[in-house]
C-alpha cells in the first residue's frame, strides 16, 4: 500500500522537525516547506498531491491563510486536508481560517497526543493511534 | 495608542506550563521550578515583538545549558547532538509560541513579529524605551530560565499626552 503523504509548512525548522516526527510516526511520508510560496512551488511539481498539509499561519513570503485560500481555489489540490497549526488562537482568526477552507485548527503549544487526536477525527489515522 | 496589558503573571505561568507539558517535559518529571528572581542570570535569549493594541516584547532567556537541554527535548535529540542552529531555532520557536499566546489574550488588532534570537544575555539585549512588566522566573534542572514581558514606554507617554 502506498503511504499517505503530509506536507509540513512552517518557517520554524524546529517546529517542522516536531511535526515531521509526529506524521512519520503515523506512517506518512513527510515533505517540508518553509512558507506558503515554497509549498505551492513544491505542489506544482508533484504528480501526486499529499493527502494532508499542516500549515503555520505567520510565515514570510506567503502566510498560511493565503496558502489555504490558494489551495482551495485550485481544483487539482481540492482533496488535500488542510490543518492550521499556529499560535493564532483568537476566535476571529480561527473563523477566518475555517472560512478560507482549513479543515481543522491546532493551537501551539500542542501535545503529540492532541495532534494525533485531531488527525484521527479527520479520518487520517486510525482512532486509538495515540494509545 | 496602547492599552493596559491584560496578561498577568498567572496567565504567563499557565502558558509556560503548557509549553513544558507539550515540548520540554512531556513526561511531567522535570517542571520549571519558580524562583521569582527577576535578576537571575541568562546567557542566551530570544524575543518576539507585539505591536498594536499593546506594544512590547516577550522574551525567553536562559543559561546556555538550559537552551541546549531545551533544544534536545524539543527536537528529540541527545544533548551531544544539539547544534547551535538547533538551539537558535528552538529558542526562536519558544518565544514565538509564548508571544503568540500573549497576543491572543490582547484585544484584536495586534501584530506579532518573527522571532529574534540572540545568543547573548537578556541583560545586554536592547529593548529601548521599555519596562519589564512581569515574568516567570525559575530553574529547570538546576539552570535558570525566564519568560518576561516588556512594555514600550513610548506608548505610556502617548497615553499621557
Amino acid at each position: 500500500m502506498t503511504p499517505m503523504r503530509a506536507m509540513v509548512i512552517d518557517d520554524s525548522r524546529a517546529m517542522r522537525m516536531i511535526l515531521k516526527r509526529i506524521v512519520t510516526k503515523l506512517n506518512f511520508e513527510a515533505v517540508e516547506a518553509g512558507d506558503g510560496k515554497e509549498a505551492l512551488d513544491l505542489l506544482a511539481d508533484m504528480t501526486e498531491v499529499p493527502e494532508l498539509a499542516l500549515i503555520d499561519w505567520n510565515m514570510p513570503n506567503m502566510n498560511g491563510l493565503e496558502f489555504v485560500t490558494k489551495v482551495r481555489a485550485d481544483p487539482r489540490l481540492r482533496e488535500m486536508t488542510l490543518v492550521m497549526v499556529t499560535t493564532e488562537s483568537e476566535q476571529s482568526q480561527i473563523v477566518r481560517a475555517l472560512a478560507a477552507g482549513a479543515h481543522e485548527y491546532v493551537i501551539k503549544p500542542f501535545t503529540e497526543g492532541a495532534m494525533i487526536e485531531k488527525l484521527a477525527l479527520l479520518g487520517l489515522v486510525p482512532t486509538g493511534a495515540n494509545s | 495608542m496602547s492599552i493596559e496589558v491584560e496578561v498577568d503573571e498567572s496567565d504567563l505561568a499557565e502558558m509556560v506550563e503548557q509549553v513544558w507539558e507539550s515540548y520540554l517535559d512531556p513526561e511531567g518529571v522535570s517542571p520549571l521550578i519558580p524562583t521569582y528572581d527577576e535578576n537571575q542570570p541568562s546567557e542566551v535569549h530570544s524575543s518576539v515583538s507585539i505591536t498594536g493594541t499593546w506594544t512590547g516584547h516577550v522574551v525567553y532567556a536562559s543559561s546556555r545549558a538550559a537552551a541546549q537541554r531545551a533544544a534536545a527535548a524539543f527536537l528529540a535529540m541527545d544533548l551531544d547532538e544539539v547544534s547551535e542552529e538547533d538551539i537558535s531555532d528552538t529558542l526562536g520557536e519558544l518565544a514565538n509560541i509564548v508571544g503568540g499566546n500573549v497576543k491572543a489574550m490582547l484585544p484584536p488588532g495586534s501584530q506579532l513579529s518573527l522571532p529574534q534570537v540572540n545568543l547573548t544575555p537578556e541583560s545586554s539585549a536592547r529593548f529601548p524605551n521599555t519596562q519589564r512588566i512581569g515574568g516567570v522566573y525559575g530553574v529547570w534542572e538546576g539552570e535558570p530560565v525566564s519568560i518576561s514581558m516588556w512594555q514600550s514606554r513610548i506608548d505610556n507617554k502617548e497615553e499621557g499626552a
